[in-house]
């Protein structure tokens, strides 16, 4: 077995492989610990998984972590220390948590799993992203363009892939040109929580028009193989409180909003910050296509795999594919640095199995999505029968589902094991009739809370999609594994679930998914999407096990529950 | 479980706090549901850990109300960050509590503090002179009026404050603590326990407020580790992967 470990920056996450370099588990601390992005050591999902695979010594070959932790520790120090001073904040804020940081990795995995350092494995930040995306593809050679915040010693790499054992890093950008920090102070301007907010940035960027583009792209751009970022205009590597200058304020020309204001399309300032957000999209969407035709330019490939935080803005991709040098686009459906620890556990793999193939057959999309068995006994749901009625039994349960779904109910999933990424697919996921405005908006607006510039994803039969939405080719798989960007063409039957610019993030099903299974039971009733969003608070993760959902349902006031044993409802 | 300082001026620092530790109140219960083998076990600890999750969206709610009344200026750190809930100490990264304790310790831990909190509760609603942040309170009181009457007929010895549904709800939580403690250890002395929890609090809030002097003593010390080991930090190359094929580099380095 092989053990892949994210931590200590994002949200941290174990991912298990076995021997045959199959992915069989994979889970995010924040699961268990219940805190949103938690980032500290993940004990709780480490100690759950050994429970569950009976993991020791024995049994497990190697543990990587991914990436060098003393190698990103002294980067940003020694950058810190050359350009700013041993007194400043960010410099001070280094040294005094080292305690904190990733190089006490080992540490921390002693008091959870004892195991011989020997086995112990570090992989570049980089390559573990790159890793994490080439486990979902199958075809060789291809140019990885891997583009986060920051991770080890750079912000942004180009690796060209011969073969799984031969990866090439061909191009990087150092600290602090960065475009992931670019974003995130975007967010953070916006007053959005930076590392959780940028989907909304995105979101709101349909909102406005991009007439800071000029000014913005002055302080970032890409040029003759390099990124530069105007570190005159950003604070984030001088600070540990604010990531933009006043220089930076002074380009826009309003105050930065205060996070607790409200932001709805009829706020009095909604339309300035709009138009903030979309001129930092169309950087974003600008400087990816010249990442990726230097990509091109310099290995030859027009196959991409694209991951790290980056790789989650879904309007971006839409772009990129629409470039003529690009034949097809991977994404993995977990392409931050969560989905990194999957990475983590192949590199370890394929250190140990030096001369394995990666097989061309196609896998289950589903059994990758969700990894993990889940036994449902294992998930005793007996204490719902307290305050709770069972509508239906578990051979009724797309029936009685599409039934409610016809009637404009809405339905919380808790079905089978969690999905990988942070989109939910239906096994974590609040659903509803995406043709009815009404239940549209209660889910998005009275249930969710979501602002309204942010509507709610469809989800559609893989057979039926061609009639509301015009998919690209190129990202195909990413319909399936994490939703992505399609204009929309029936945009009157589906308005609710439409953007302000008539695309929408399309999720496709095949009909063997419990929301293909639902759609295909709801087309004799000319139901042919679903509106889906995740299952959780906003300030909550993802609904993981029974008695989340129990608490999540009850906080949120749905009327039903849909798990593998039936649908439940409050008596 | 850490208290806000009693007598902390700073009335949104304080609301502040005690939303971070009613949340993390409420990550507790529910780590106590997940291990809780019988059905009303696991309800009664899911619905403490709800109420637990509404008083912390309320208390940032009458901040957040606070604020817009002084004309104030809602700073980043006043924002609800799950993750400070760890950072701050409200919820320990070792372990949640239901880990850590026996479940006479824990039952112990959850009589004493609920009270503690109660006491403390008792001393913010004292500082709220807003008209409107009473009102929130008020209202969310009054709609949940009769959840809370019911569950206060059965243990109305500890209502103080019916018009305050985050008051009698810590009432009847505290209630629940001693009864199930009552029950399940009849010989142990709850009183010690609760002497116990209360010098820890104390302790606590010793440590807390003495911080501030505490890194007066240990800034000079850590300037003066910056000094020696930034500067050996210069001296460290770490190899470039620029160029090079990721796959052969070493991999048990560190660096």
């Amino acid at each position: 077995m092989f053990l892949g470990i994210s931590a200590y920056f994002h949200d941290s996450s174990v991912a298990l492989i076995d021997t045959n370099g199959v992915l069989i588990d994979f889970k995010k601390e924040e699961y268990f610990s219940r805190v949103k992005g938690d980032k500290s050591f993940p004990r709780l999902a480490i100690t759950e998984m050994i429970k569950s695979h009976k993991l020791s010594e024995k049994n497990i070959e190697k543990v990587c972590f991914y990436e060098k932790p003393l190698k990103a520790w002294l980067t940003i120090l020694k950058y810190s220390i050359k350009n700013n001073s041993l007194s400043n904040e960010l410099t001070r804020n280094y040294f005094k948590n080292i305690w904190k940081s990733s190089i006490i990795f080992s540490y921390d995995l002693s008091k959870y799993l004892k195991i011989s350092n020997h086995k112990i494995l570090y992989c570049d930040h980089h390559l573990s992203h790159t890793l994490s995306a080439a486990y979902y593809n199958s075809k060789l050679p291809a140019v990885s363009v891997v583009i986060d915040g920051f991770g080890d010693e750079s912000t942004s790499s180009i690796h060209h892939l011969d073969s799984l054992q031969e990866i090439k890093n061909v191009w990087s950008s150092s600290f602090p040109n960065s475009l992931g920090l670019f974003y995130s102070a975007i967010t953070d301007f916006l007053g959005f929580s930076v590392n959780e907010g940028e989907y909304k940035v995105m979101g709101l960027a349909a909102y406005g028009e991009p007439i800071f583009y000029e000014q913005l792209s002055k302080t970032i751009f890409f040029k003759e193989g390099k990124l530069i970022l105007d570190d005159t205009y950003y604070d984030f590597m001088r600070s540990i409180t604010r990531s933009y200058s006043d220089k930076l304020k002074s380009i826009f020309n309003i105050k930065e909003r205060e996070s607790n204001a409200s932001l709805d399309l009829d706020s009095s300032d909604f339309k300035s910050y709009a138009d903030i957000a979309a001129s930092a999209q169309k950087i974003v969407e600008e400087i990816l296509k010249k990442i990726f035709l230097f990509a091109n330019e310099i290995t030859g490939e027009s196959r991409f795999i694209f991951s790290g935080g980056v790789a989650m803005n879904s309007v971006a991709i839409n772009k990129l594919a629409k470039l003529d040098f690009i034949s097809e686009i991977i994404i993995p459906p977990s392409p931050g640095d969560s989905g990194a620890a999957i990475g983590a556990a192949y590199y370890s793999f394929l250190q140990s199995n030096p001369s394995y193939l990666k097989k061309s057959a196609k896998i289950n999309i589903y059994e990758m999505l969700t990894p993990g068995h889940v036994n449902s006994e294992d998930h005793n749901e007996e204490f719902f029968m307290i305050n709770y009625e069972r509508v239906a039994e578990k051979n009724e349960l797309i029936e009685v589902a599409s039934k409610l779904l016809s009637q404009n109910e809405i339905i919380a999933t808790c079905y089978g094991n969690i999905e990988t990424g942070p989109r939910a697919l239906g096994h974590r996921s609040m659903i509803c009739n995406a043709h009815s405005m009404v239940a549209v908006k209660q889910l998005n607006e009275q249930i969710k809370k979501r602002s309204k510039f942010r509507p709610v994803a469809p989800a559609i039969l893989e057979r039926n999609a061609n009639k509301f939405f015009n998919l690209s080719e190129k990202i195909y798989d990413t319909y399936f594994t994490m939703g992505a960007v399609a204009e929309v063409m029936n945009v009157k039957s589906i308005e609710a679930v439409v953007h302000n610019d008539n695309t929408a993030r399309v999720q496709l099903c095949k009909e063997d998914h419990i929301l293909g299974k639902i759609l295909k039971e709801l087309e004799s009733k000319n139901i042919f999407v679903l509106a889906n969003t995740s299952f959780n608070i906003s300030s909550d993760p993802m609904v993981y096990s029974k008695e989340d959902a129990y608490l999540a349902i009850e906080r949120m006031n749905i009327k039903y529950l849909l798990t593998e044993n039936g649908i439940y409802k409050k008596k | 479980m850490i208290l806000a300082p009693e007598n902390n001026k700073n009335l949104y620092k304080t609301l502040v706090e005690f939303g971070y530790a009613e949340y993390g109140s409420a990550l507790e219960m529910l780590a106590a549901a997940k291990k809780a083998e019988s059905p009303r076990l696991k309800i009664g600890y899911i619905n403490h850990a709800l109420d637990e999750y509404r008083h912390s969206a309320l208390i940032f709610k009458v901040l957040d109300n606070e604020i817009k009344k002084d004309n104030g200026y809602f700073k980043k750190e006043f924002k609800f960050t799950p993750q400070n809930v760890v950072l701050k100490g409200y919820v320990d990264k070792s372990g949640f509590l239901i880990e850590k304790l026996t479940l006479k310790k824990f039952v112990e831990f959850i009589y004493s503090n609920e009270f503690l909190a109660k006491k403390s509760f008792e001393d913010l609603i004292k500082r709220i002179k807003n008209s409107e942040s009473l009102k929130i309170l008020n209202e969310i009181a009054q709609d949940e009026e009769e959840h809370a009457q019911g569950a206060l007929e059965q243990h109305d010895n500890f209502s103080t404050n019916k018009l305050n549904e985050i008051m009698t709800e810590e009432d009847r939580h505290w209630g629940f603590a001693k009864i199930f403690y009552n029950k399940k250890f009849p010989n142990a002395n709850l009183d010690l326990a609760f002497k116990r929890e209360k010098i820890k609090n104390k302790m606590r809030l010793f440590y807390f407020k003495n911080l501030i002097f505490l890194n007066r003593i240990f800034d000079p010390i850590i300037n003066f580790f910056i000094l020696i080991f930034g500067n050996i930090a210069m001296l460290l190359k770490p190899t470039s992967s620029d160029d090079k094929d990721l796959m052969k580099i070493n991999s048990r380095s560190i660096l």
